[in-house]
């Protein structure tokens, strides 16, 4: 038998959970591209998916990460009301996925490690995206990870939903800032799937585990990169210094390691993903 | 390996025929269909042409040669990484719908020849909790695939779903790239892969294994996409293109190979594994 928690303290753990949700999605946590101009150098942006537009929520080219050129993908969520509109809050249309694919084969193609900066509420849930196949374009980006011929290490910066995240989540390594969330669907659209109301959200939170040490228990993420308190929000500087050298040091782990391992460790990871 | 040999197209499954005067009606236009009518035309009302929901099972009888049929069955253990309690346990959701379905999941797996070819059928059933992709269904797709590598099968997926199984959280994400394996493995074994995909069928079935195929085939009428019509009206206030995300917009749009009334599904499958399964055995 469960036992019922008195209302008021289920309560208070309902907006404890929605409260991580929101310290993850606080709009001054480091973004993709304040992360890129600090953790970077040499950033140069490449545009476009060459087959319809470019889609600024995600932003990606090579750069060079402690003096290595690596090719690194991520999603912006914009900084202030205008960035955010260019950037649709972070949330990918297709093209934005095709861009994606795009620079994984050049990254494959020059012998680049990937280096993906994960940070979205969904992928765009909309009419065009539909029509120009937002489902199939996230099934490609991974297909496209698992068989990448080279390393691959993936970030959850703050915010990690859906397939949408999931498209920049697979890796050889993937890590996360301690105060991310990563959900199989924002607290929103899981409230109006399961209690038909999205004004549950709360409720669906603490239901769902949404932190990221629910991903790191399950395996879907490997490391869990400190925050000085209260967080990220407060001390950029010093939580991307933190991301930083975690990126350095996986890169470096993974640098040497044979293509085919490399591959074979990558499926093998996946195979059992999840439990 | 139950493959027969000839070079003729094997007759289809004979569908069980029950003696029950009962009458079954069309869920579209109410048409009434005495005793197992409904079911012999494979569930596909000969008034309004709309293609009534197929049980996992049923399906894979629909799609095999008569006697080849095989079912595979595949134990997991049940998970329940959250301890998800929204009113009802979790686990007590997944035994209700175990009750009510009679089966042990969402997907039912089977060898089967179809059209003298070897091939892995996965079809998912909708009423197990709406096909939703737990743990226990990535499993079993990720089994199926394995199965079709190592015996050199063809592999047919009938997918519908409403999605991922929000009560297994992060861990039914990753069922998205658990699933991706398995296709991967299968087409760098060189074995063609087709999937069908039947009403209605979204979010991360549709963004994964779904698409991954060398042919996808949609029944007329079904419903597919990622994020659902409603979801989208919602986030957007968009107003919905007439006949959006069914099978023909999504033909329209390329999204989709064909649209197959079902009563061809079979024929076009056999004739699809014929000209791509030279690599199975």
């Amino acid at each position: 038998m469960t036992t019922v928690a008195p209302t008021t303290e289920l309560a208070e753990r309902e907006r404890d959970a929605f409260a991580r949700v929101e310290l993850a999605r606080h709009p001054s946590r480091p973004r993709a591209l304040q992360v890129i101009a600090r953790a970077f150098s040499d950033f140069t942006e490449q545009r476009g998916d060459r087959l319809f537009g470019d889609d600024r929520a995600v932003v990606g080219g090579p750069a060079r990460l402690d003096g290595a050129w690596v090719m690194v993908i991520g999603q912006e969520k914009g900084v202030d009301a205008m960035s955010r509109a260019v950037h649709n809050f972070g949330m990918p249309h297709p093209e934005g996925y095709r861009k994606q694919q795009r620079l994984m084969r050049i990254a494959e193609k020059f012998g680049l490690p990937v280096v993906f900066l994960i940070d979205t509420p969904a992928a765009h849930p909309g009419v065009g995206a539909e029509e120009r196949g937002q489902a199939w374009a996230i099934a490609e980006s991974l297909t496209a990870t698992l068989q990448l011929r080279v390393p691959v290490v993936s970030a959850v910066l703050s915010e990690g939903g859906s397939g949408g995240a999931l498209a920049l989540g697979l890796g050889d390594r993937v890590l996360a800032w301690e105060n991310a969330v990563y959900t199989v669907a924002p607290p929103e659209t899981c409230a109006a799937i399961l209690y038909r109301d999205a004004g549950q959200r709360a409720r669906a939170a603490l239901a769902m585990r949404p932190g990221v040490d629910t991903a790191y228990e399950l395996g879907l993420v490997d490391e869990l990169v400190p925050e000085p308190w209260p967080g990220a929000h407060e001390h950029p500087d010093v939580a991307i210094a933190a991301l930083r050298g975690a990126l350095v040091r996986n890169l470096a782990e993974l640098k040497d390691v044979d293509v085919e391992t490399l591959l074979a460790q990558r499926l093998d990871r996946y195979r059992r993903a999840g439990g | 390996m139950s493959v027969r040999p000839g070079s003729l197209p094997v007759p289809g499954p004979r569908l069980q025929r029950t003696t029950s005067a009962d009458t079954v009606a069309c869920p579209a236009c109410g048409r009434r269909f005495v005793g197992d009518r409904f079911e012999r035309a494979l569930r596909v009302c000969s008034s309004c042409g709309r293609h009534a929901r197929v049980p996992a099972t049923l399906r894979a009888q629909q799609i095999a040669d008569r006697g080849t049929l095989d079912i595979v069955p595949i134990t997991v253990a049940d998970r329940d990484p959250l301890g998800f309690d929204d009113g009802v346990p979790y686990p007590q959701r997944v035994a209700q719908a175990r009750a009510e379905t009679g089966n042990d999941e969402v997907f039912t797996v089977a060898r089967a020849g179809v059209g003298d070819v070897p091939a892995v059928l996965a079809c998912m059933d909708f009423d197990f909790m709406g096909g939703s992709l737990g743990s226990a269904a990535g499993e079993a797709f990720a089994q199926a695939c394995e199965l079709a590598v190592a015996e050199r099968r063809a592999l047919i997926a009938v997918c519908t779903s409403g999605g991922a199984r929000m009560q297994e959280g992060i861990a039914s994400l990753a069922q998205m790239a658990r699933c991706s394996v398995g296709t991967a493995q299968v087409a760098n074994a060189g074995l063609p892969y087709v999937t069908v995909l039947a009403d209605p069928c979204f979010g991360g079935v549709t963004a994964s294994f779904a698409t991954q195929a060398d042919v996808i085939i949609a029944e007329p009428g079904a419903r597919i996409g990622f994020a659902g019509g409603r979801v989208i009206e919602q986030a957007t206030h968009d107003r919905l293109p007439e006949g959006f995300q069914t099978a023909e917009f999504l033909l329209a749009h390329g999204m989709v190979d064909m649209v197959v009334d079902r009563r061809a599904l079979r024929s076009v499958l056999v004739r699809l594994l014929g000209a791509y399964g030279a690599h199975t055995s």
